[in-house]
This record gives structure tokens, C-alpha cells and sequence, in this order.
């Protein structure tokens, strides 16, 4: 469990901000204690000046600077405080495609765009100016082909041209990926001490596109230190509301909100809302009701609407915007997020943290993290989940792999397919920061301890990228074995969270579980430490890694779920613990119901009516008779076997392959006499058009839990795979399925796939190639346009890997192409990938 | 209800965000797309197949956008054939939509997409369930094309109300209209911001269930569509129906 800490280069990104306020009323606005009015939509006023659908209306900030001054004049004679730079779209992809667009020679800097754009707003007189920064235009991976880095290096530029050309504050708006949005404001704290107000845009179902809830966004983006944030745009005012209401309620920064002007519809040629300024404005009245200090319009909003939103504050200029309420520290409750998903616990409810995504002691999940092949982990993952943990804890931690970059796939890869925010595990900040950084949510760092050098390294990090953090009860001195002890460090890891300005209610104190089997005292010490540091150290968390307790003891569930409940007694809050443990989850549900958490015990009864404790858990559901039938009368495994595989039916594929391998069957035997045949059959019926692809591939499926089988029974020294592939769709293409159906007939023949992904620029998957020495590279293409990315990819592996032979295919691919690309082989289909594989490799 | 030879000024057209919920999915297209033909489908399978159709439904948050733009009368004889269309900047280019606009008024441009929680539940699947990707996949291009029925008909309901007639929709990427014109195109329908549709750096739209077309209002009916309503592929979201007038009279 100890904990070294290299000691890096100070990080100047982490410095702590000193915000650059322009003048009282504007800090008071940002305490929460003033209204502030923005202005209304730009876009609407430029199309009613004549701009055309298209046209990048940006450069007109250049081209017709006296028009967008007009218009921002007329907010400011409405009324507008802050006045909204004409620079939505203003980075330099979107410029560079206006300016194409528009067939001009020399596209405009961001600089001279944000110069003239700032100088607009000024000469119109604005009290303040807000830069404005808009979405980029590109989804980020893993859904587009944008890297978080490409998009931060484009905001970047635009905080420093808007901070240089004399803007005020940054309004990041519109956003819809939380991802993107974290890339901007990142940007803007990293580039700028001005303060950043941002908002993003919700549809009917109160989700952003990307699936991002109002309360997603408000606990993320006030974590995450933004000054102001909200909603703009989206619906109008009245659907708004709830959704401004919604984000008051888990926001710990003043709530901005720019609603449209209802739904626009054309007319004669014309764009017309359907909400006027009055109704619009009785809206909005019930939003300041609710909390909202911070004003403005979207779509269709003109001097009008907000010439009525004057007048609703100055009506309530006496009694003063109400701050946003504040709620004592003990009583905030805990929260996590991912892009989709809030985890709160109010104090006394208890959280599951799933541990088993972590490498130490589990051998398959080791070679499974070194050759980057991660189904094993996302299964691990699927299996917490419906376990009901809560969180899932991230670890890859191991001296033979680059934990940085391994760290960041795994991250990723976990958000394809589960919703449940993680807890980044690691011992090394630079691992650390690499994952968080680009984790588009709130999560938990595991972990700082009591060390100096520990809490100087890591604490930066959970600070400024919002982060809660777990604090181990150690020190230089090691682990104190008195309940007092830990709490005096735990005194000094919250003291110095304290000093960070990281919240309370965001430091989860680990008290850190000893085993009673070589000493009997650590039981009594850990929860007393809990309980002392619950009551000295008030608003803090506890969690705890449960199962260390029982090491060394037989039946050691019993000792866990017993242990874990007096804990749970002594104040523990989340519990790392393996969530496939009945016994422990058994013990979360009862003590839900002695919390008070579980209402009427409803949770409990629903899942627990009926059940005694010599009732097995529900069956899995049987296979249809008819094919039950089909199968047995197959008489011997091995018929058995081989008709399980052509049906595309797993079960009985597994049980017996199982029985042949009790029957003395040789692994290397089963595999060549039985699975791999029985696929060729499988293949041979695909060719001739007798089965179709979905047939193809569910037989494939169901081989591999016969591969599982054996694999799983095989010594770890006689697992010899039989050669490697490496495959990806090439740079520029982001169709997969090809690519995937590949992978899954190879994996099932028994070869190493290393799956490089989609979009692939060449030289990181000649990189993987050489780094591997593999043999054969797998090249998918599916548009022609993407095809001399093929050829590219192709020359480069020639150079640097003229070991390798290559194979293509894909939709536009023929075997004409494929030579043209300079590839060795055309593969038609999987089933000939895999042909191709058995040639090469054997 | 006979509908004169004059356009009218009242037809109007919703041009936000615009749900567009389909309850079903055809099955004969999914299978389609998967090479069906004809092969004994196991019960397995076909249970598969409607599961894996019952989730697109779920997960599926079908928007639309649609926009009409004047045609643009300019001197055009010398140069490659293009469309240029009035208050925007896009021009469809290349033979293929000039033959189709001839005589067209008017333009109808839209974007249809089954939204992001598509494109995630099929990174969740490559995942975990190769077979149900693919299948998914198939049923969702299935349905994203429904969509687009549903769309186009709220287009032939819009062009009926000004007493005038469609032509059929043709989307860039296909025949020589190029998708270089993806970027002006979801800029005229204000696309990224009102239904979130983005472009990879070749313009494929991300989320990647999503289609762009264009339909052709004229004066006088146009070839190529549906003899019948039996034969429609529209007839599930036609409005015209309903009021008991066809868009070929």
C-alpha cells in the first residue's frame, strides 16, 4: 500500500488562479449577490441585416465592422451590460473553412479577428466585454475524430487573442459535449486570470446531444471552476425554466441563462419566432425566482426582449439578487459524475466503489492490459455495474506497461460502455493528470496521502481539474497504528485540501484497513479512526478498502461483509470492495434499510421477497426445446461441439468443450480437431451464400466461449497464441464494423488482434506493428476518399516494417485497388481475412 | 380543396429542431443491409434481429431540420453546372442536381439524424456484442431512412399547401454531387446547432445516422415518385392522405 510520489516540474498549468475582475460590480455578480444582463442572439440580427446561410459571419467583425457595431449598440441601448463578441465560430478551423468558403486568399488570424471583434463591442459602448467561444464544429473522439488536444490547442488560441484584444470575460456557449466544454474552460483558466461563464445547450428530453443533464453540468463545470455557468439557447424560456431550475439546485456558482425566443418557423422566406418580448420576459421572471442571476437571450432574442429584462431587475433592483444559497459544509452532499451520470450521497448514505479493474494478483487482466486488448476489462466493468457498484475504481498500475497512456485508453474505452463515474487509481501524478485531464466528468483521484511531497503533487490536480479526492491515513512514517494517529494526518491531508480551496465534502479520508489475522487490534483502530475523523474532521468523507481486513483467514466473506457493516456504524461512506461479493452487497442493501436510505425498505423487499438463504439466484433462461433436441441427438461432445458452433450457440458450445477437456483431450487437439474446423464449415456455408453474416458471426461467437473454455483450463505457460495481427480503419474513416468483424473471426481462430481503432493516423499504427514485430497488418477502408490514407499507411509500413504483410478490404476496395495501394492481399470478406491469416501466419 | 395554379404565401414551414418519432422499423430493410437473402434464419437470430430493432427505437432521439431557399435566376451557362440557391451560400453542383432542379422554384433543403445515443450504443456493442453491432447497425440505417420518409413528407405536405409538387430527394454523395457541399449545406439548415450533426474532416456527418437532402419544389408534377399510395414509401407520415388529396393531383 505505500505510495511513492515522483516529484515532476512545477506545473505551471496548476497554478492557482488570481482572477482579473473589471470592477466591483461585476465581482459582486460573480459572489452571486448582483444581477448581470448580457445580450440577445447575434445570429438572428446579422441574417435580419442580409447575412447569408453559409457565409462565416465572423469575418464581418473585418469586413463590416460599422453592422456589428450597430447591433451591439442597440443591446447596449436596451439595456445590455455585457455585450457578446461576434466570434462564435472564430478558430481557426471554422475560419479557415469561411474564408475557403467565401474564396478568400488569405484567411484572418484568430487575432485580427478577435481585435476587431473586441474593438466592435467597445465602440458600441459595452460596459463589458465578453469574448465569445463557441463549440469547434467537430465532435471529439471517441465518437468524432477530434483529440481533446486538438480541441484545447483551438480555444487556447482564442483565450489568448480575446484576453490580448482588452475582452473582460470569456462566455464559452453553446456546448453540447461536456468534453469539449472541459477542453474550453480548461483552456480559458490555463491562458487567462479573466473570469469564464459557460453554458451549454439541452433538447426537449433535458439532455444535451451528447446526453449531459442540467445537474451533470452544473455539479461538473462548478468543480471544474468555472465563475458563472447555465443554459443557452435550446428551447424557449418556458421549457427552459426547469432546466435552469435544475442546475440552481447543484450549481455552487451564480446560473446564467439565454433562452430563444420560442421556435422558429419561416414565413414568406422569413425566420419568425413564436414567443414576443412580454411573454418571453414573464418567463424569464420565474427563473429569477428560482435563483437565476445572470441574463440574457439566444435565437431570435432583439433589443426588445431584453429591454424587458432591464425592467425585470431594476423592479428587483432593492431587494438585490438573493446569492445563490449556500448550505452548511456538513450538510453538501458528495458527488461524482460522468458525461452522463451523478452519483450524490447525501451524509449518511453509503456508496459501492467496484476494485476489481486493477491488474494486482490477476493475471489475465495483466496480459490483457499489456498487448491493449481490453474486452476483458469492459467485461469486468458490465459485471460491477449490474452488481450495483457505483463507481468503478481504474487501475493499470503495473512496471511493464506506460501507465500514462494505458491509463488514458482504459478511461475511455470504460466510457463506451458504462455511465458509471470513475475513480482513477494511481500512484503516479503525471498518470494522474493524463487521465482527468481529458475525463469528461467530475471524478475521484485515488490517491494523495500525508507525505509532503504526495500532497504537493497531487492536490493541484484535484483542484484544478475538479476532482474529488481519497487522502490515505499514511505518512513518511508510515501507517500510524492508533486511531489518533491516522486522525492527525487525516488532519493534515484536510488542512492542506483546505488551503487548495478543494471542498469538504470532495476529500474522502482512506483510514486504511489492516489485516486482524497478524495483528487483532487493527479492526478496533480503523473504526475508531473512522469515527474520529467523521467527528473532528466535519464534512469530510471516509472510504475504505474493506476485504484487506480477512487476509490470511479462511471464509473470508463473512469477516468483509461483517466488518463492513460496523464500519458503515463508525461513518464510512464508500466502500472499494468487489461489488460480485453476494455477502458484501448483501450487507450494503441491509444497512440501507437500517440508514433510513432505503425508503420503507423498498430496494430491500424487491430484491429480497421470497429469497432464503437456500435459494440460488434465477436460472439463466434455457435454450428453445427444438434446438435443446437438435443438439442432444448429436451424440458424442465432439458432434455436439461442432453443432453448437454452425447453430451460433455458445452455452453448449462451452460445456462441451469442458467435457472434452475432462475427458482427456488435449487442448492444442481440441482446438485444431474441433473449434477450428467446425468454423471453416461455418465459412465455407457463408461462401457458398448458405449462411449470411449475422449466421457467420454468431458462430463465431459462440466458438469463442469454447476458446474461452480452453483457455481458461490451459496452464498459463501452454497458452501459445498462434500469431499476431494488427488491424485498424485507416486515418480519416471512422466506419468500424468492418474492422470489428475482422477482429472477432481472427481473435476466434486463435490469433493475437491488436486493434489499433479507427481513424488511425499511419505512424501510430506502424508504431504498434514494429513495437510488436507483427507480421500482418489489416487495413480497412470504407469511403474512397479515405483509400490513399490506405496507400499512406501502406508505403510507411514498408519502410519501417518491411517485415509485415499487408491485407485490405472494405466497401470501395476491390482487388484491383488493393494493389494499386500497394497491399499483398484483397480480403473479400472476414472469412477470407482469415484464410489470409492461416497463409501468413500458420 | 383543389389546389390552383398560383402558389400560395401561406404554406409554412417548421424549421427548428423537430422530432420526428418513427414506432417501427422495416424488417425486410434491416435484413437487407445485413446480405439477407432468403437463408433459414434460426429462432436465435430472429429474435436477435427484432431485439436489436426494438433498441434502436430506444435509444434512437430522431431530429429534423428543414429549410427552404429560393432558386437563384443567374447566368450559368458557361460554367460547371450548379444550383446557386437565394440567402445561402451553398450551390449544388455537378449535373445530377441541376437535371433534377430543371424548372424547380424553390429548394427544400433538410438533415435528418438518429442523434449521438446511436452512435454510442454502437461503441458500447463493438465492445461487447460484435454480432449486436452489426445488427444494430443494419437496423439503424433502416431507420434513419424512415426518418428521412418522415421528413420528406412533412416537404411534400409543405409544397402541397402552396398548391405545387416535388421531386424526389437526392442527397449529397450521391451521383456527382459531391460532399464538399456538406459544410454549406448543414450551415443553411443551422444543423450542428439545432440537431448537433458535426463533419469529420472529409465530411462524413458525425453522429454517423444521419442523412442530408434536398427535395425540389415545381409547378407541374414530376416524374420519378410513386405511381400510387400503395407504392409510397412516405404513405406512413403523409398528411395529405389524411385530408383526402394526393401530392400527384
Amino acid at each position: 500500500m505505500a505510495t511513492s510520489v515522483t516529484i515532476h516540474a512545477p506545473n505551471d498549468r496548476l497554478r492557482p488562479r488570481r482572477l482579473r475582475v473589471a470592477d466591483e460590480h461585476l465581482q459582486a455578480v460573480l459572489d452571486g449577490k448582483e444581477y448581470l444582463l448580457f445580450d440577445g442572439g447575434m445570429g438572428t440580427m446579422l441574417q435580419d441585416a442580409g447575412l447569408k446561410a453559409g457565409a462565416c459571419p465572423e469575418l464581418l467583425c473585418l469586413t463590416d465592422p460599422h453592422t456589428v457595431t450597430g447591433i451591439h449598440a442597440a443591446y447596449v441601448a436596451a439595456g445590455s451590460e455585457v455585450v457578446t463578441t461576434n466570434t462564435f465560430g472564430a478558430n481557426a478551423r471554422k475560419l479557415a473553412e469561411g474564408a475557403r468558403a467565401e474564396g478568400l486568399v488569405r484567411v484572418p488570424s484568430v487575432a485580427q479577428v478577435f481585435a476587431a471583434a473586441v474593438a466592435c463591442a467597445k465602440d458600441a459602448g459595452a460596459r463589458y466585454v465578453a469574448a465569445d467561444i463557441g463549440p469547434t464544429g467537430a465532435l471529439l473522439r471517441p465518437l468524432g475524430t477530434m483529440s481533446f488536444d486538438e480541441a484545447y490547442d483551438l480555444f487556447a488560441e482564442q483565450v489568448r487573442a480575446a484576453d490580448a484584444a482588452g475582452a473582460d470575460l470569456f462566455v464559452i456557449e453553446t456546448m453540447a459535449d461536456l468534453l469539449e466544454a472541459k477542453a474550453a474552460v480548461l483552456a480559458a483558466k490555463e491562458n487567462s486570470d479573466l473570469p469564464v461563464f459557460c453554458t451549454m445547450t439541452f433538447g426537449e428530453d433535458g439532455r444535451t446531444f451528447l446526453g449531459t443533464t442540467p445537474e451533470v453540468a452544473a455539479v461538473t463545470l462548478s468543480a471544474l471552476g468555472v465563475d458563472v455557468l447555465g443554459v443557452n439557447c435550446s428551447l424557449g424560456p418556458a421549457d427552459v425554466a426547469p432546466l435552469a431550475r435544475r442546475m440552481c439546485a447543484w450549481s455552487t456558482k451564480p446560473v446564467l441563462v439565454q433562452a430563444n425566443a420560442g421556435l422558429p418557423r419561416m414565413e414568406d422566406g422569413r425566420t419568425v419566432y413564436d414567443i414576443g418580448p412580454t411573454q418571453y420576459c414573464d418567463a424569464v421572471g420565474d427563473m429569477l425566482d428560482a435563483g437565476v442571476t445572470v441574463l440574457g437571450g439566444c435565437c431570435g432574442t432583439t433589443p426588445a426582449y431584453i429591454a424587458g429584462e432591464k425592467a425585470l431587475i431594476e423592479a428587483r433592483a432593492g431587494s438585490g439578487a438573493e446569492a445563490t444559497e449556500r448550505v452548511a459544509d456538513g450538510s453538501r452532499p458528495f458527488t461524482v459524475t460522468s458525461a452522463q451520470q451523478l452519483l450524490s450521497l447525501a451524509p449518511g448514505e453509503v456508496g459501492v466503489i467496484g476494485e476489481r479493474i486493477n491488474p494486482t494478483g490477476k493475471k489475465r487482466l495483466k496480459e490483457a492490459l499489456r498487448i491493449g486488448n481490453y474486452d476483458y476489462v469492459m467485461g469486468e466493468a458490465i459485471n460491477q455495474e449490474q452488481a450495483g457498484a457505483q463507481v468503478l475504481d481504474v487501475n493499470a498500475g503495473l512496471p511493464e506497461i506506460d501507465e500514462p497512456a494505458t491509463l488514458v485508453r482504459l478511461v475511455e474505452g470504460l466510457q463506451g460502455i458504462t455511465s458509471l463515474p470513475l475513480q482513477i487509481d494511481s500512484a503516479d501524478p503525471v498518470a494522474i493528470e493524463a487521465a482527468v485531464r481529458a475525463y469528461p466528468g467530475k471524478p475521484i483521484i485515488n490517491s494523495t496521502n500525508g507525505k509532503q511531497e504526495a500532497l504537493d503533487a497531487v492536490l493541484p490536480l484535484a483542484r484544478h481539474y475538479g476532482c474529488a479526492i481519497v487522502g490515505l491515513a499514511l505518512d513518511e512514517d508510515g501507517i500510524p497504528g492508533t486511531a489518533q494517529g491516522r486522525l492527525e494526518v487525516a488532519r493534515r491531508i484536510v488542512d492542506a485540501c483546505d488551503q487548495q480551496g478543494i471542498p469538504r465534502e470532495d476529500v474522502l479520508i482512506d483510514c486504511l484497513t489492516m489485516a486482524v489475522s497478524t495483528n487483532q487490534q487493527a479492526a478496533r483502530a480503523i473504526l475508531d479512526a473512522v469515527r474520529l475523523v467523521k467527528r473532528e474532521l466535519p464534512g469530510v468523507r471516509t472510504v475504505l478498502g474493506v476485504s484487506n481486513i480477512s487476509f490470511g483467514l479462511p471464509y473470508r466473506e463473512l469477516l468483509n461483509a461483517t466488518f463492513l457493516t460496523a464500519a458503515f456504524e463508525a461513518g464510512l461512506d464508500l466502500a472499494i470492495m468487489n461489488p460480485l461479493s453476494q455477502r458484501f452487497m448483501d450487507a450494503v442493501a441491509a444497512w440501507r434499510v437500517f440508514n433510513g436510505e432505503d425508503l420503507r425498505a423498498q430496494a430491500y423487499i424487491a430484491a429480497n421477497a421470497g429469497r432464503t438463504d437456500a435459494s440460488a439466484k434465477a436460472e439463466k433462461p434455457s435454450a428453445s426445446s427444438e434446438q435443446q433436441e437438435a443438439t442432444a441427438v448429436a451424440s458424442t461432445p465432439h458432434e455436439r461441439v461442432r453443432a453448437a458452433v454452425l447453430q451460433g450457440r455458445g452455452e453448449p458450445v462451452a460445456t462441451g468443450v469442458a467435457e472434452l477437456l475432462s475427458a482427456g483431450l488435449e487442448p492444442l487437439a481440441l482446438v485444431n480437431d474441433v473449434l477450428i474446423p467446425a468454423l471453416d464449415e461455418v465459412g465455407a456455408l457463408f461462401e457458398k451464400g448458405t449462411f449470411f453474416l449475422p449466421q457467420l458471426m454468431a458462430s463465431a461467437e459462440a466458438a469463442k466461449a469454447g476458446f474461452d473454455a480452453v483457455r481458461d483450463a490451459t496452464a498459463a505457460s501452454d497458452a501459445q497464441p498462434k500469431g499476431a495481427v494488427a488491424i485498424c480503419t485507416v486515418k480519416g474513416d471512422i466506419h468500424d464494423i468492418g474492422k470489428n468483424i475482422v477482429k472477432m473471426l481472427l481473435e476466434n481462430y486463435g490469433y493475437e488482434v491488436h486493434d489499433v481503432g479507427r481513424d488511425v493516423e499511419p505512424q501510430a499504427f506502424v508504431d504498434e506493428v514494429v513495437r510488436h514485430h507483427i507480421r500482418l497488418a489489416g487495413l480497412s477502408a470504407l469511403m474512397t476518399t479515405t483509400v490513399p490514407a490506405m496507400a499512406d499507411t501502406i508505403a510507411l509500413l514498408r519502410e519501417q516494417a518491411p517485415w509485415c504483410k499487408v491485407m485490405v478490404g472494405g466497401a470501395v476496395l476491390n482487388p484491383e485497388y488493393a494493389a494499386m495501394v500497394g497491399a499483398d492481399y484483397y480480403a473479400r470478406d472476414a472469412s477470407e481475412a482469415a484464410r489470409i491469416a492461416a497463409e501468413v501466419l500458420g | 380543396m383543389r389546389r390552383g395554379r398560383h402558389w400560395r404565401s401561406a404554406a409554412t414551414l417548421r424549421i427548428d429542431r423537430t422530432l420526428l418519432p418513427i414506432d417501427a422499423i422495416p424488417r425486410k430493410e434491416v435484413l437487407r443491409y445485413l446480405g439477407y437473402r432468403g437463408q433459414a434464419l434460426s429462432a436465435e437470430l430472429d429474435a436477435r434481429v427484432d431485439g436489436m430493432m426494438a433498441r434502436v427505437l430506444e435509444v434512437a432521439r430522431p431530429l429534423a431540420a428543414l429549410r427552404s431557399y429560393p432558386v437563384a435566376r443567374e447566368a450559368c451557362c458557361d460554367a460547371p453546372p450548379a444550383v446557386a440557391l437565394e440567402g445561402t451560400t451553398l450551390r449544388l453542383t455537378g449535373d445530377d442536381a441541376a437535371r433534377h432542379l430543371t424548372g424547380a422554384r424553390e429548394v427544400v433543403l433538410f438533415a435528418v439524424t438518429l442523434g449521438a445515443g446511436v452512435d454510442l450504443e454502437l461503441r458500447r456493442l463493438a465492445l461487447v456484442d460484435a454480432v449486436g453491432q452489426v445488427v444494430f447497425d443494419a437496423a439503424a440505417s433502416a431507420a434513419v431512412e424512415r426518418v428521412a420518409d418522415a421528413a420528406e413528407a412533412l416537404v411534400r405536405s409543405y409544397a402541397a399547401d402552396k398548391g405545387a409538387f416535388c421531386g424526389w430527394r437526392f442527397s449529397p454523395g450521391y451521383g456527382d454531387l459531391p460532399l464538399e457541399v456538406q459544410p454549406a449545406f448543414l450551415q443553411s439548415l443551422d444543423a450542428t446547432r439545432r440537431l448537433g450533426i458535426t463533419l469529420t474532416p472529409g465530411n462524413l456527418m458525425v453522429p454517423t445516422k444521419s442523412v442530408t437532402a434536398f427535395v425540389g419544389i415545381h409547378d407541374t408534377v414530376q416524374e420519378g415518385l410513386a405511381s400510387s399510395c400503395e407504392l409510397c414509401s412516405l404513405a406512413d407520415f403523409c398528411a395529405l392522405r389524411a385530408r383526402g388529396v394526393t401530392c400527384r393531383v
